[in-house]
């Protein structure tokens, strides 16, 4: 009988170790930090280069398209625009289709690295927030 | 009206109250006729929320914008139908659409099993309606929907938003809730055999269809979810892994699981604890899910707002699920010992374990990464999040152990396998993948991990049809029919099984799809009129943009030239809609080119700007295999549909046809199929007539002509769901009476069939009112899909009946044996499963 047990035992103790050993592997790739921009910005040097998903509100005015390509550069802040206080500001450069919620005072969520001069939106890494279909949506269309 | 509501709702909670303490009491007593009054009152709950659910909609479609819930979520210009689909629009109605449909089925389920299963009625009620308790005591302590404006109602309401007036949002919430209420049910089951000590697998029985039944609505709210973010959203995909999804996933994997382990139990007696688990797991993380998606703990793109209050009531009501139902399973630990062991790990009883723990492996998964962000800030402070790739690198392989266990599950023996009856059985399957998997490597398919996939569905599908023509094989020789009787009445005799082996089927191609992913071409490019890109096999032409507005909303449409080898293949009409007063969501009108090979998806980007330049900015993505998942749904439910399929309705199929009716029968099946697939055009043909005068009866086709456009083409009026313009009289449409008057003037212009369609095109900016698509024959087929299956389904039923009426007598009564140990391992199975 426990000779059993130790069986039973080892396997379990040889799956979780490898269990978690996988986790933690691919958890180190596959997580991003959630910042906003505050945050980020009171010490910058240490977020270079990091992966991020950056929140904030775009700048209302601030969104530029180069002509005929997908290029934008747009500045976010920390606050919506509404708030008074705007908060830290961020240039940020992006590649590609944005969202089409993507315009001035939209709340965004950013992925992508913070450089020197700005952050840079991976592709398809500009998330603006959904027009909520519920309870959100209905205080932003009341207000 | 709202007063009327609130007393309801206050009114089914006493009730409720009332329903749950008598029963409770009357069990303890034994005391008959204090069970039937807790009945009665049970009865009475579905009563007053069927009243309060009526007061509702009555509130939706008169637009009493004194409501709260009714101005948030609805407003006058809304059709009638997205009217009363806004009653689960938001989350104080899709708590009271909970209770509601909790209290129809637990009424059913209660009505169905009272005389069987008497001792554990008492406690099932009292568990169904403590759960009702809570629900009702959220909306009237916290979330009611009928609450009122005190002062100022506002004149009109804020409309749902567009994105959620699309047909399949409004099937979408219904079938999932159907899926995540009906689990419940199996929950009461298992808490009164807790309870009374009745351990025995006759709970099991009771529980096993409403289990399989919540679980096809599990999976078709699923996967409605997925077409709808698909075809309405436009990104290209249709799973994102976002927390919303999840949600709706986890109890999927636990009943995935329990579906499975249930059939160990009824053979072996064993898992029983296990089984008892699985299912107050599976209720639990219904609730779970509730909570996760209502009460802002998680952050989501589209999760409802933050209320802490009401993560605190369902934090409690949590805890305490688990700690009752949890004691309850260690205080009856004794009861509930297995009655045999595992005998080999080479047995299906063991494949079925270890299918369990991979379900279960990945509910724990997929409720950790979800989770990972709010305990990561809960512990750390910082906020880390995981994204879709993380799932995927865990889930695929996940996938892949799933999917290897469909196939060698079903090879296995009961208790041991022999080698002899390994190398049997697995000679075929195995076969299979080789030949699949060298076919592929020759072709330079990559291996992981689509070529990995391809290659164990070809095994899966290697089982499956190995298992249909072995049964059937024997059961050809012992009856002495044709194989395809014998098959027919071997999934007939077996249904639980060789249903589930469709299911399996559907499955297999639903991972096909998925595999597909993994070729999957993604661009995004701006064109300027008449430039040109290429995507996969495909090269986009822009012809230019167009504004056009129908009075409800403005549309933008580019209009592309689709070549493939220099050849023009279709033309294609993206657009940008901007419904009024949602001006700042435009809804995105995807142009999907389907074919069973793969799609070509393509969403316009519009910015005001590009309109001067006649620039078209686009996302293209060519989607490999994608329309296999909608189709191997359609093999899903068609099976789980075999495996519910209730005896009594063979039976009655056999004792009512005469032996030698066969002909008639088959016809009358065969009309009936016809009849459901053609139901709706028949039904609204017969309901045309002179006499309904005004808006219903507009211009009547002149000429046959007239006739056949109107027949090709579809309301736009979002309300009658797709209906032609010549079938779509029911409500006053006005919609539909200008497209008709549009047509006639056309016609009376001596257009031709063509320079008609590129008018409405061009008036509407979009195929939208195209009812098949013209040049896109699979288009039509993949409509016609659900009502084929239907028909297929009706005519085997049909053929079925017939068949066996006829050979039961002259069945020879020795049976020949030739393969004796698989006779012998087939008729074992069939004596036990159902």
């Amino acid at each position: 009988m426990t000779h059993r047990y130790i069986k039973i035992g080892a396997t379990a103790t040889v799956l979780l170790l490898a269990f978690g050993t996988l986790l933690w592997s691919t958890m180190r790739e596959g997580t991003e930090y959630f910042k906003d921009i505050d945050e980020v910005m009171t010490n910058q040097q240490e977020w270079h280069g990091k992966q991020l998903q950056l929140h904030g509100y775009v700048v209302p005015g601030s969104i530029l398209r180069k002509p005929d390509s997908l290029d934008y550069k747009f500045k976010v802040q920390n606050s919506p625009a509404r708030a008074g206080e705007s908060g830290q500001v961020i240039d940020a450069w992006y590649t590609g289709i944005v969202p089409d919620t993507f315009k001035g005072e939209a709340e965004v969520v950013l992925k992508g690295r913070l450089g020197p001069d700005g952050f840079h939106t991976d592709p398809n890494g500009v998330m603006a927030k959904c027009p909520s279909k519920y309870e959100a949506k209905s205080a932003a269309a009341g207000s | 009206m709202a007063s009327l509501g609130t007393f309801l709702l206050l009114a089914t909670f006493v009730v409720c109250s009332y329903s749950a303490v008598i029963s409770v009491v009357g069990a303890r007593r034994r005391s008959r006729r204090l069970i039937e009054s807790g009945i009665g009152a049970f009865y009475l709950v579905s009563a007053l929320m069927t009243a309060a659910s009526a007061v509702i909609i009555n509130a939706f479609m008169t637009g009493d914008y004194s409501i709260k819930y009714v101005e948030h979520y609805s407003d006058s210009v809304q059709p009638l139908f997205y009217r009363i689909t806004s009653y689960w629009g938001g989350l104080d109605g899709s708590i009271m659409f909970w209770v509601f449909l909790l209290s129809v089925f637990g009424s059913i389920a209660v009505w169905v099993n009272r005389e069987r299963y008497r001792e554990l009625i008492p406690y099932v009620v009292a568990t169904i309606s403590s759960v009702q308790m809570f629900f009702l005591y959220l909306m009237v302590a916290h979330k009611n929907p009928f609450a009122t404006y005190l002062t100022a109602v506002p004149a009109d309401g804020q409309g749902l938003n567009p994105l959620l007036q699309n047909v399949y949002m409004a099937i979408h919430p219904p079938s999932l809730y159907i899926g995540f209420v009906g689990m419940t049910i199996p929950f009461a089951f298992g808490i009164a055999a807790l309870m009374t000590g009745n351990l025995d697998d006759s709970w099991l029985r009771a529980v096993r269809r409403w289990t399989m039944f919540s679980w096809l609505f599990l999976s078709f709210g699923l996967i409605l979810g997925m077409i709808w973010a698909y075809e309405e959203l436009g990104w290209g995909g249709y799973w994102a892994w976002d927390p919303v999804e999840n949600a709706a996933l986890l109890p999927w994997f636990t009943a995935t699981a329990f579906l499975h382990s249930v059939m160990v139990q009824e053979r072996r007696s064993m898992l029983r604890v296990w089984n008892v688990v699985l299912v107050i797991t599976t209720f639990f993380l219904t609730i779970f899910g509730t909570f996760m998606t209502r009460s802002g703990v998680v952050q989501s793109v589209h999760a409802f707002g933050d209320d802490p209050m009401l993560a605190k009531l369902f934090t409690g009501f949590m805890v305490i699920i688990l700690t009752f139902s949890f004691g309850l399973v260690i205080w009856r630990l004794p009861l509930l010992k297995a009655r045999n062991e595992l005998d080999s790990w080479v047995s299906r009883e063991a494949a079925f374990l270890v299918n369990n723990w991979v379900l279960l492996f990945a509910a724990l998964f997929v409720l950790f990464a979800t989770m990972f962000p709010t305990l990561s800030e809960a512990v750390t402070g910082n906020r880390l999040t995981v994204a879709g790739p993380f799932f995927n690198k865990w889930m695929v392989p996940i996938g892949f152990i799933l999917l290897f266990l469909t196939g060698v599950g079903p090879l296995l023996a009961w208790r041991k396998s022999t080698i002899t009856n390994l190398r049997d059985s697995f000679l075929f399957p195995v076969g299979a993948a080789v030949v699949t998997a060298g076919t592929l490597a020759a072709l330079g398919v990559r291996v992981w991990s689509s070529g990995l996939c391809f290659a164990m569905s070809a095994m899966v599908i290697g089982t499956i049809v190995q298992e249909f023509w072995r049964g059937g094989n024997v059961r050809r020789k012992n009856t002495g029919t044709d194989i395809i009787t014998a098959i027919i009445g071997l999934v007939g005799r077996n249904k639980r099984r060789y249903g589930g082996y469709i299911v399996h089927l559907g499955i297999v191609l639903i991972f096909l799809g998925f595999a597909g992913n993994g070729f999957k071409k993604d661009e995004q490019v701006l064109l300027k009129p008449g430039q040109q890109a290429t995507v996969g096999s495909y090269t986009i032409r822009n012809d230019g943009l167009k504004v056009n507005d129908d009075g409800q909303k403005q549309m933008t449409t580019a209009y592309l030239s689709v070549f493939q080898k220099g050849k023009l293949i279709d033309t294609l009409y993206p657009a940008k809609w901007a419904y009024r007063k949602h001006e700042q969501e435009p809804t995105t009108e995807v142009a999907i080119r389907r074919s069973f090979a793969e799609d070509l998806y393509i969403v316009l980007a519009f910015q005001p700007a590009d309109l001067a330049t006649q620039t078209a900015t686009l996302q293209i993505v060519v989607n490999p295999l994608v329309d296999w998942i909608w189709f191997g749904f359609g093999i899903m439910a068609l099976g789980t549909g075999i495996a519910l399929l209730p005896e009594r309705a063979y039976s009655f199929a056999l004792a009512s046809l005469p032996g030698e009716a066969g002909a008639t029968a088959g016809t009358l099946a065969l009309l009936l199929a016809l009849t459901i697939a053609g139901g709706a055009r028949l039904s609204a043909q017969a309901g045309m007539g002179p006499a309904d005068q005004n808006i219903q009866s507009s211009y009547y086709p002149r000429t046959d002509f007239e006739k056949q456009m109107q027949h090709e083409l579809v309301c736009t009026c979002g309300t009658c769901g797709h209906a032609t313009i010549a079938e779509c009289r029911k409500d006053p449409c006005s919609v539909s009476h200008e497209m008709r008057a549009d047509l006639a003037a056309l016609i009376d212009q001596g257009k031709t069939h063509d320079e008609i369609i590129q008018a409405f095109i061009a008036k509407h900016g979009s195929q939208e009112m195209l009812g098949a698509p013209l040049n896109q024959g699979f288009n039509r087929l993949a409509w016609l899909f659900p009502y084929l299956m239907g028909a297929g389904g009706a005519v085997a039923v049909g053929i079925a009946a017939v068949k066996w009426t006829r050979r039961s007598g002259d069945a020879p009564a020795d049976p020949i044996h030739t393969d004796l140990a698989l006779d012998e391992r087939i008729d074992d199975e069939l004596r036990d499963l159902d």
